[in-house]
C-alpha cells in the first residue's frame, strides 16, 4: 500500500512539473510589422500565424487596404486618375466641382454626417477650413520652433463660417460629393483611420482571419485573440513627464476596438505652452479638458469619432453620451493626471506589475 | 490549463482508487482522500506561482532598431551603450541604454516626440520617431508577460 501511495505521489508531482512547465505551446508564432506610408502615422501590425510567409501575405492584404483607404481619404496629396478627397475640396473659378467617388469615400462621408449628429457637432467632417490654418501653423512651429505663431483667432472666425456640414451635398444615387459653400473643406482626421482600420479589420475576419491585432496612430483593433487568449493592450501615460508610469490602464480585448486621442499625440510649441491637433469647433482652439481619452468598443470607426468628441466635451455629457450608447466604455485623463472611467470600462482591465 | 484539473482528478479520488483499485479501508480511503486535497492544493499554489511569475517577468532583454520597418540592430537591455542610428534622407537618432532602460538622447528630426518619450524597458514598449521612420522596441529573449500593443 505504501509503495502504491508513493507511486501515486510520484505520478502527481509529475503532474505537477508538467503543468507547470507548460508554455503557450500550439506552434504558432508570433511576428509584428510597422509601416509608415499611411495617415500620416504609424501602422503596427502583430499577429500569429504558422510561418513568417502566412504573416507576411496577410500583412500584404493589409497595407494593400491601407494604401486605398489613405489614398481616397487625405485631404493632401493628388493621385493621377484618381477622385480622392482632395478632389472634393478642390476650388474651381471660385466654386467646387461635383465629384464622382469611390463607394468608399461615399460611405466614410455618409458616417461623418452620422457622427456629426451623435457628437452634437463636436466631430465635424466640415470643419476643414479651420483645420487647415491650424495644420499650416503647426507645420511652421514643427519645423521652426523659435518662429512659432498661433493662429491669428480673426482668421480662425472668418473660416468657422464655413463648417456646416449640411453644405455637404452627397448624391448616393450617382455616388457624387459637392460642396455647395465655396469657402468649406473637409478634413476626414478624426475618423478616416478608425473608419479604414475597422473595414480593413472586418475584411480580414470575412476572410476567416484571426489572431492579428492593428494599430494605425493610436486605433488599435484585434481581430480575432491572440492565439486563445485576448490580447493585452497598454494605454500609454500621456503625461509624458511621469516616468514611472509608462501605462495608465492594461486592457484585454478580443474582436474589439480601442481608440486614444490624446494631446501628445500631433501638436507644437508656442511659447513653451503644447498646442495639438485636436480643435474644438467652439473656441476653435486645441480642447484644454483633457490629455487624454481611451473608448473601447466593437467598431474602431465609432470609437475614433467618440474619442474626439468626448476629448471635447464636459466629463457629465460625454459620460452620458458613453452611457447611452450600447456596447461603448471610455477612460478619461484629466490634466491632473487622474483617471475617470464609465460604469463597464474597469471590467476589461487588468493589472500588469513591475 | 484550469479546465484540464478536474479531469486529472476527480473530487472522489477515483483516479487514484481505479489506478490502485483493491479492497479498501476507511482509513486507507480518508488517507487518498487527504492525499488528493494536498494534490489540488499543490496544483492550485503551482497555477498561482506560473501566473505570478508570468505577470512578474515584464522586463524585455533588447531595444530593437527596426528602420522603416526592418530589423536593423538589437541592443541588449544590460550594457550601457549610447548609438547613433542614421535613418535615410540624413535622420539621426542617439540611443542610449542606460540602466536596463533606452530612451532617445537626441534626434534632428522637426517633432522631437522620440526624444520626448520616457525610456522603455517592458516588453512591447516602443519609442517612434515619425519623421525618420524608426521604431525601437522593446523585446524579450522568451516570449512571456508585457503587453502586445502598447497604444
Ligand atoms: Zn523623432
Amino acid at each position: 500500500m505504501n509503495k502504491k501511495r508513493l507511486a501515486a505521489w510520484i505520478l502527481a508531482l509529475c503532474l505537477l512539473g508538467s503543468l507547470v512547465s507548460c508554455q503557450k505551446q500550439s506552434g504558432k508564432t508570433k511576428y509584428s510589422a510597422y509601416y509608415f506610408d499611411y495617415f500620416d502615422t504609424v501602422t503596427t501590425v502583430v499577429g500569429y500565424a504558422d510561418s513568417k510567409e502566412e504573416f507576411d501575405r496577410v500583412c500584404e492584404s493589409i497595407t494593400a487596404q491601407m494604401e486605398e483607404y489613405h489614398r481616397l481619404y487625405t485631404i493632401y496629396n493628388r493621385y493621377a486618375g484618381l477622385n480622392n478627397l482632395h478632389t472634393v475640396n478642390d476650388v474651381d473659378d471660385g466654386a467646387h466641382t461635383v465629384v464622382q467617388v469611390d463607394a468608399k469615400i461615399m460611405d466614410l462621408l455618409l458616417y461623418g454626417k452620422e457622427i456629426c449628429t451623435l457628437t452634437g457637432g463636436k466631430t465635424n467632417i466640415a470643419m476643414g477650413s479651420v483645420l487647415s490654418i491650424w495644420h499650416e501653423y503647426r507645420e511652421a512651429g514643427m519645423y521652426d520652433p523659435a518662429g512659432a505663431e498661433l493662429p491669428p483667432m480673426d482668421a480662425l472666425r472668418a473660416a468657422a463660417e464655413h463648417t456646416d456640414i449640411t453644405q455637404m451635398i452627397l448624391d448616393t444615387e450617382n455616388n457624387t460629393v459637392f460642396l455647395a459653400d465655396p469657402e468649406m473643406r473637409l478634413d476626414v482626421g478624426a475618423i478616416a483611420k478608425g473608419y479604414a482600420v475597422e473595414m480593413v479589420a472586418q475584411q480580414l475576419a470575412a476572410e476567416g482571419i484571426g489572431g492579428y491585432i492593428l494599430n494605425v496612430g493610436g486605433n488599435v483593433r484585434a481581430i480575432g485573440s491572440a492565439n486563445g487568449d485576448p490580447w493585452s493592450v497598454g494605454i500609454e501615460n500621456p503625461d509624458t513627464e511621469d516616468t514611472e508610469t509608462p501605462y495608465i490602464a492594461y486592457l484585454h480585448l478580443s474582436d474589439a476596438a480601442v481608440v486614444t486621442s490624446g494631446s501628445y499625440q500631433r501638436y507644437y510649441m508656442v511659447d513653451g505652452k503644447n498646442y495639438h491637433h485636436i480643435i474644438d469647433p467652439e473656441t476653435l482652439m486645441p480642447g484644454e479638458k483633457y490629455l487624454a481619452v481611451s473608448v473601447l468598443c466593437k467598431d474602431s470607426a465609432l470609437g475614433d469619432a467618440l474619442s474626439t468628441a468626448l476629448f471635447l466635451m464636459d466629463f457629465e455629457e460625454g459620460l452620458a453620451l458613453v452611457e447611452s450608447t450600447a456596447d461603448v466604455e471610455a477612460m478619461w485623463t484629466l490634466p491632473s493626471g487622474e483617471q475617470k472611467y464609465s460604469s463597464g470600462f474597469v471590467a476589461y482591465t487588468f493589472t500588469l506589475e513591475k | 490549463m484550469r479546465g484540464a484539473l478536474p479531469h486529472a482528478l476527480p473530487e472522489n479520488g477515483g483516479f487514484l482508487r481505479v489506478r490502485f483499485g483493491e479492497e479498501m479501508g476507511t482509513n486507507d480511503r480518508k488517507k487518498i482522500r487527504n492525499d488528493v486535497i494536498l494534490a489540488v492544493v499543490l496544483l492550485l499554489l503551482a497555477a498561482a506561482a506560473m501566473l505570478f511569475w508570468q505577470l512578474q517577468k515584464t522586463e524585455g532583454d533588447f531595444a530593437v532598431v527596426l528602420i522603416d520597418g526592418v530589423e536593423t540592430a538589437r541592443y541588449a537591455l544590460d550594457t550601457d551603450t549610447e548609438v547613433e542610428i542614421i535613418t535615410d534622407g540624413g535622420g539621426t537618432n542617439t540611443l542610449v541604454i542606460r540602466d536596463g532602460e533606452a530612451f532617445v538622447e537626441t534626434a534632428n528630426c522637426p517633432d522631437l516626440v522620440c526624444a520626448g518619450h520616457r525610456a522603455i524597458s517592458r516588453v512591447g514598449e516602443t519609442i517612434v520617431c515619425l519623421p525618420h521612420k524608426l521604431v525601437i522596441k522593446i523585446a524579450a529573449s522568451t516570449d512571456a508577460g508585457g503587453v502586445d500593443m502598447a497604444a
